[in-house]
């Protein structure tokens, strides 16, 4: 084990805080990865692990698997250490964003900046739509899943806790049975 | 007082049902925070979405900004509640877990519930779609502009931030 195997809090809170505030537009992962590996908080199978486990439960994947490396490296105070880190210098700097956005949106030119970054991320999240659809393109049930999903959510306006129940409830049994078909053949 | 609770009701919720990393909340956010309680316009959410994409880290920091409008008289204040709503029950999720790692390891369950959940999420991730789509501007260019971003996304390697930047251009030029 490298020397750093007992961090201390400060120096988990920094290390998290460095990774969020250069997150920009995603590999974050990868440096997280690559950053505990280095200082052995924890080793490459719990990294593993630590990930699908960040993935399944609800909240940021980010921060969610930060949490996960604080406390292995540190217990419950570690955790709250990264939590820290993760999410300090974005609401920092998110505040700061906010601050010159009530100040100066209603200039001409700032607003048509806005509105032309708003095309770029309803762009971007299209573009997301149609990645993830294609990653669910295997199986009839998930496309049907998928649009009954957007149809439910936005022409009967369907809230979100029934949205995860019905259509996410359905999915789960739709995996659970696959998988039992598998185990069985 | 009223203002603060609702921020942490609506928030806390989202943050529990924020599956997926929460691609997903997007559209109860927009009913909750547009529609029910008129803290901000369908421009402004979207607006404040597309700075959430755009500052480093997790994109739900845009709550921020949402309770930063919610209570104009402490804005600071409204900004945290809706951040620590947003972020700490999950958070608490994840820390809880822990204890109970042993017995889920290995376990199938995580690898069923995480693709069972998938479809659902893509839905919610389309519906994002119409939702950001509604305070998004509505004329040639912004079609435009959102198409070929979309093919850049697909295609290149541009990273998000520097492609809403590129549009920020496109709008300083052509969206006044």
């Amino acid at each position: 084990m490298p020397a750093e195997a007992r961090p201390s809090l400060g120096s988990i809170a920094l290390t998290f805080a460095t990774i969020a505030a250069t997150s920009f537009g995603g590999g974050q992962k990868a440096s997280i990865r690559r950053q505990v590996l280095a200082r052995g908080w924890i080793d490459s199978d719990r990294f593993l692990e630590g990930l699908e486990i960040a993935q399944v439960l609800p909240g940021p994947n980010l921060l969610n698997l930060a949490i996960y490396c604080g406390q292995k490296a540190r217990g419950v105070p570690g955790a709250v250490a990264a939590f820290a880190g993760v999410s300090i210098p974005p609401f920092a700097i998110v505040l700061a964003a906010g601050a010159l956005y009530f100040k100066f949106a209603s200039n001409p030119f700032v607003h048509g900046g806005l509105r032309g970054c708003a095309a770029g991320a309803l762009g971007l999240t299209l573009g997301n739509a149609l990645e993830l659809t294609w990653d669910e393109r295997k199986s009839w049930l998930s496309i049907a899943l998928v649009f009954a999903t957007a149809l439910a959510v936005s022409l009967l306006h369907m809230p979100l806790l029934p949205v995860l129940a019905i259509f996410g409830g359905a999915g789960i049994l739709g995996e659970w049975l696959r998988a039992r078909k598998r185990t069985e053949a | 007082m009223g203002t603060l609770i609702h921020l942490l009701s609506v928030f806390s919720q989202l943050s529990i049902l924020g599956f997926g990393g929460g691609k997903g909340i997007i559209p109860q956010m927009h009913t909750d925070a547009v529609t029910t309680y008129r803290w901000v316009s369908s421009e402004q959410f979207t607006q404040f979405y597309t700075i959430g994409k755009l500052v480093p880290g997790p994109t739900t920091i845009f709550a921020a900004l949402i309770g930063y409008a919610a209570l104009p008289q402490r804005p600071l204040l409204g900004a945290a509640v809706a951040t620590a709503a947003m972020f700490v029950p999950s958070s608490l999720m994840m820390i809880g877990f822990d204890s109970l790692e042993a017995r889920f390891a290995a376990s199938p369950w995580r690898t069923i519930v995480s693709r069972g959940l998938a479809p659902a999420i893509v839905g919610l991730v389309w519906s994002s779609v119409s939702t950001i789509a509604r305070g998004a501007p509505s004329s040639v260019a912004a079609y435009v502009t959102s198409a070929v971003v979309v093919g850049l996304m697909l295609r290149t390697k541009i990273n998000a931030p520097l492609l809403i930047l590129l549009s920020g251009g496109v709008g300083v030029a052509l969206l006044r």
